[in-house]
C-alpha cells in the first residue's frame, strides 16, 4: 500500500491544482484506507466538487467529506483603533 | 480631524455558482462604513467570467471601494483584463500604488497592491543562490520598496495599508508554520513602518487570527472572509493619525 502521507500530498496538490477546485484551504488526512477532507466553502457546489477531486486522486480509498460550508453572517461591532 | 469608519473584508472568491449572494450582504453598508477595503482573492481562478462576477457584485456600491488582486486572482493569467474590468464598475484597484479619497471633509490615504511572501525576520527567504529563488525574493523586495515610495507620498489625514499577503506572523496563527513564507513576508511591515500607517489589512491565511501588530506598533487585521466571519468588519479611525 502507497504511504498516506503521500497519497495525502496528492490530494492535497489535486485540490489546489484541479480547475474545479483550486482550493488551497482543505485539510487532508489519510488513515488507513480512509481519508479524511476538512475545511470550509462558500457553497454545496464547491463542497462536491471537493470531493470528485479528492476521490479521483485516491481511487480505492474511502473518502469523507467534513468539509462545512462558511456562514457568514452579518457585521459585528465596530473596533475603535 | 474627524474618525472615520472603514468596512475591510478579503478572499471572497466568488465564482457563478456563488453570484448575487455577497451582494445580499453588502446592503445597508452605507449605515455602517465610509469605504470598503477589499484584500484580494476575489476570485477563485481569476477568469474573466468570474472577473465580470466580481465586477457585479462590488460595483455601484453607495460607498468607494478599493481592491487589490490576490494569488487566485493571478491564476488564469487575467489579472490585468479583470483589473481593467473592476475599474470600468468605479472600483479602485491598487497595484503597488495609493489613492487619496476625500470623504467628506477628511482625506483617506489607502496605499497597497498583492503583496507576496518571503517569510517573516530570522526565518526567511534571502537573495541568494539559484535564480528562481533570487526572483522570488526580489519579487517581494520591489513591492515593499514600491509601497514605500506610495507611502512616502501619500499626504492624506488618515493612512491604511491594503495587502493579500501578510506582513506580519501575529495574523497566521493557525496556519501551519511550515508554510508561512508562502504567507508574506515582514519586508512588507518594514515599509509601512519606515514611513507610517495607522492600519495594515489584509487576507490570504484563510485559517489565521484576526489582529496582529507590526514591530513598529502598527495594526494589522486580517479580514479573510473565513477569519472574520461576518460579511465584513468595521474599523473605526479616531481623529489622531499617524504621520
Ligand atoms: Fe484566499
Ligand atoms: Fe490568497
Amino acid at each position: 500500500m502507497e504511504t498516506p502521507q503521500y497519497v495525502a500530498a496528492r490530494i492535497q496538490r489535486a485540490l489546489a491544482e484541479d480547475e474545479r477546485t483550486n482550493e488551497l484551504g482543505i485539510r487532508v488526512d489519510v488513515r488507513g484506507d480512509q481519508v479524511f477532507l476538512r475545511g470550509q466553502v462558500s457553497c454545496e457546489e464547491r463542497r462536491h466538487g471537493i470531493e470528485d477531486v479528492a476521490r479521483e486522486a485516491a481511487p480505492g480509498l474511502t473518502v469523507h467529506n467534513e468539509v462545512q460550508l462558511l456562514e457568514v453572517s452579518d457585521p459585528g461591532e465596530e473596533e475603535h483603533l | 480631524m474627524r474618525a472615520l469608519r472603514i468596512a475591510a473584508v478579503a478572499d471572497i472568491h466568488l465564482g457563478e455558482d456563488i453570484r448575487g449572494h455577497y451582494r445580499k450582504k453588502l446592503e445597508g453598508i452605507e449605515h455602517r462604513a465610509e469605504v470598503l477595503l477589499v484584500g484580494g482573492d476575489l476570485t477563485r481562478h481569476g477568469t474573466i467570467e468570474e472577473g465580470q462576477v466580481v465586477a457585479d457584485e462590488l460595483g455601484d456600491l453607495p460607498i468607494p471601494v478599493v481592491a487589490v488582486l490576490g494569488n487566485h486572482d493571478y491564476h488564469s493569467d487575467a489579472d490585468r483584463e479583470i483589473a481593467a474590468m473592476l475599474r470600468d464598475a468605479g472600483i479602485i484597484v491598487l497595484d503597488d500604488d495609493a489613492v487619496v479619497i476625500p470623504l467628506d471633509g477628511t482625506r483617506l490615504g489607502v496605499a497597497g497592491g498583492k503583496g507576496f511572501g518571503g517569510g517573516f525576520a530570522g526565518k526567511c527567504a534571502s537573495e541568494f543562490g539559484e535564480p528562481e529563488t533570487k526572483a522570488f525574493v526580489r519579487h517581494t523586495k520591489e513591492i515593499a520598496e514600491r509601497w514605500r515610495h506610495a507611502l512616502k507620498n501619500l499626504d492624506a489625514d488618515h493612512r491604511v495599508v491594503l495587502s493579500h499577503y501578510s506582513p506580519v506572523k501575529d495574523t497566521l496563527a493557525g496556519e501551519p508554520p511550515e508554510i508561512y513564507p508562502f504567507l508574506g513576508s515582514y519586508l512588507l511591515a518594514e515599509a509601512a513602518d519606515a514611513e507610517g500607517a495607522d492600519l495594515i489589512v489584509h487576507g490570504h491565511a484563510h485559517l489565521g487570527t484576526e489582529k496582529g501588530m507590526t514591530p513598529g506598533g502598527i495594526r494589522v487585521r486580517n479580514v479573510a472572509l473565513p477569519v472574520i466571519g461576518h460579511s465584513y468588519v468595521v474599523y473605526c479611525l479616531d481623529g489622531e493619525g499617524v504621520h
